[in-house]
């Protein structure tokens, strides 16, 4: 038995550090699109398929080698209640808190998505650009984090550090996504459901940009371009 | 490592792979466009200020915008369309008209350092570098404000 032990011990240890490598790779394309095409390259308008291409066909491939399912990673709806019922209460107590920072500073303005400032000014476009990032963070990097650390603290903290870190230097959304990435990544691990940490996302959003400052969001911008 | 894991872990190494290689030409194209090899001139000290010619030979017919800093400070910026047959002469350029002249503003007596810098627009004009034209020209201002030590730049092509 004993040698059938270490052999599990050194396949658990090589699916870790792949899985880990795998969090890794994604993290760089990201990291390249935010501070490496937006400051060297954006001359040329393709240069951000690039990664971002590589990052999403890595990640399909990735979970057609795991065998993982659609369902698995929380593209479903049966468990859509169940997520949406675990936010519902952090949602509120973060809107309340918005809402008074917002009547705080004079800067309330739930109309102000309108004014298209961004690609969140359009709710459909945000639930997509919410959709995206969810899939990236949960069904991805959640999921290769359970595997390194397994369920629990050490992986949730793990996926909201890695998610403030793809919003750095603006200093408000460093701190905001981290807060946000505790909450997203606990639910999805409790009830994986893409679709309402979507609606969560994008809905938080329209909620902050309608509470904060203008100034201190700096139009939501990240990486390189928070610098101009 | 089964097969899969086998797989995944090819891929990984692909990827990596072709992202280092599209970083590097993003950076080789980066420098190629903001910092381009084909500005050439020279710039000397004489009694009137600072002279000289700038050619960029990816577009000999065009005109050169130029800048002046002494000592490190901004100074004038202009346009390098003046006439220099000599340098036509030489072989540099393929027309007379890419010489540069600028009066001296009044200096403080002693030793100076003046450098001209072609500019270079990329990135659809949102980008504009710098580029040393020739070497940094040493000279010096006396009591009475004039320049004191100048060099003469001989034409002779040596590449």
């Amino acid at each position: 038995m004993e040698p059938k032990l270490e052999n599990d011990n050194a396949v658990a240890l090589i699916d870790r550090s792949l899985a880990f490598w795998e969090i890794v790779s994604v993290m760089t394309s990201c990291l390249i699109a935010e501070w490496v095409v937006f400051s060297i390259g954006r001359a040329n308008p393709w240069a951000l398929a690039v990664p971002v291409g590589l990052a999403f066909g890595f990640m399909f491939m990735s979970h057609r080698l795991r065998a993982e399912s659609a369902r698995e990673i929380g593209l479903r709806f049966d468990n859509f209640i169940a997520a949406a019922r675990l936010l519902i209460l952090p949602m509120c107590a973060a809107a309340v808190v918005l809402v008074i920072i917002g009547y705080a500073t004079g800067s309330l303005s739930f109309r102000r998505w309108t004014g298209s400032q961004s690609i969140l000014g359009l709710p459909a476009l945000g639930v997509l650009w919410a959709l995206m990032q969810q899939y990236a963070l949960q069904a991805f990097i959640n999921r290769r984090a359970q595997v390194v650390w397994g369920p629990g603290l050490r992986s949730v903290l793990f996926v909201a550090s890695m998610f403030a870190v793809l919003h750095l230097p603006n200093p408000l959304l460093t701190g905001v996504t981290f807060a946000g990435g505790l909450l997203w990544a606990a639910v999805y691990q409790r009830a994986p459901n893409i679709l309402a940490l979507a609606l969560s996302h994008s809905l938080m959003t329209w909620v902050l940009i309608s509470t904060v400052p203008e100034a201190s969001l700096n139009n939501l911008r990240v990486g390189f371009k928070y610098f101009g | 490592m089964d097969i899969n894991g086998l797989k995944l872990f090819r891929i990984l190494v692909a990827k990596s792979i072709i992202e280092v290689f599209f970083v590097g030409a993003l950076a080789v194209g980066f420098v190629l466009s903001t910092f381009p090899p084909y500005f050439h001139g020279w710039g000397e000290a004489t009694p009137q200020g600072i002279e000289g010619w700038v050619v960029n030979y990816w577009a000999p017919w065009d005109r050169v915008e130029v800048q002046l800093f002494i000592d490190g400070h901004f100074t004038a910026t202009g346009m390098a369309n003046l006439s220099r047959p000599d340098v036509v002469a030489a072989g540099w350029a393929k027309d007379q008209w890419h010489g540069y002249a600028f009066v001296l503003p009044k200096l403080p007596p002693g030793n100076h350092e003046a450098r001209v810098y072609a500019i270079h627009e990329s990135a659809n004009g949102n980008r504009q570098s710098l580029q040393l034209v020739g070497n940094p020209i040493r000279f010096a201002v006396d009591q009475n404000g004039k320049l004191t030590i100048w060099t003469i730049h001989l034409l002779v092509r040596t590449n």
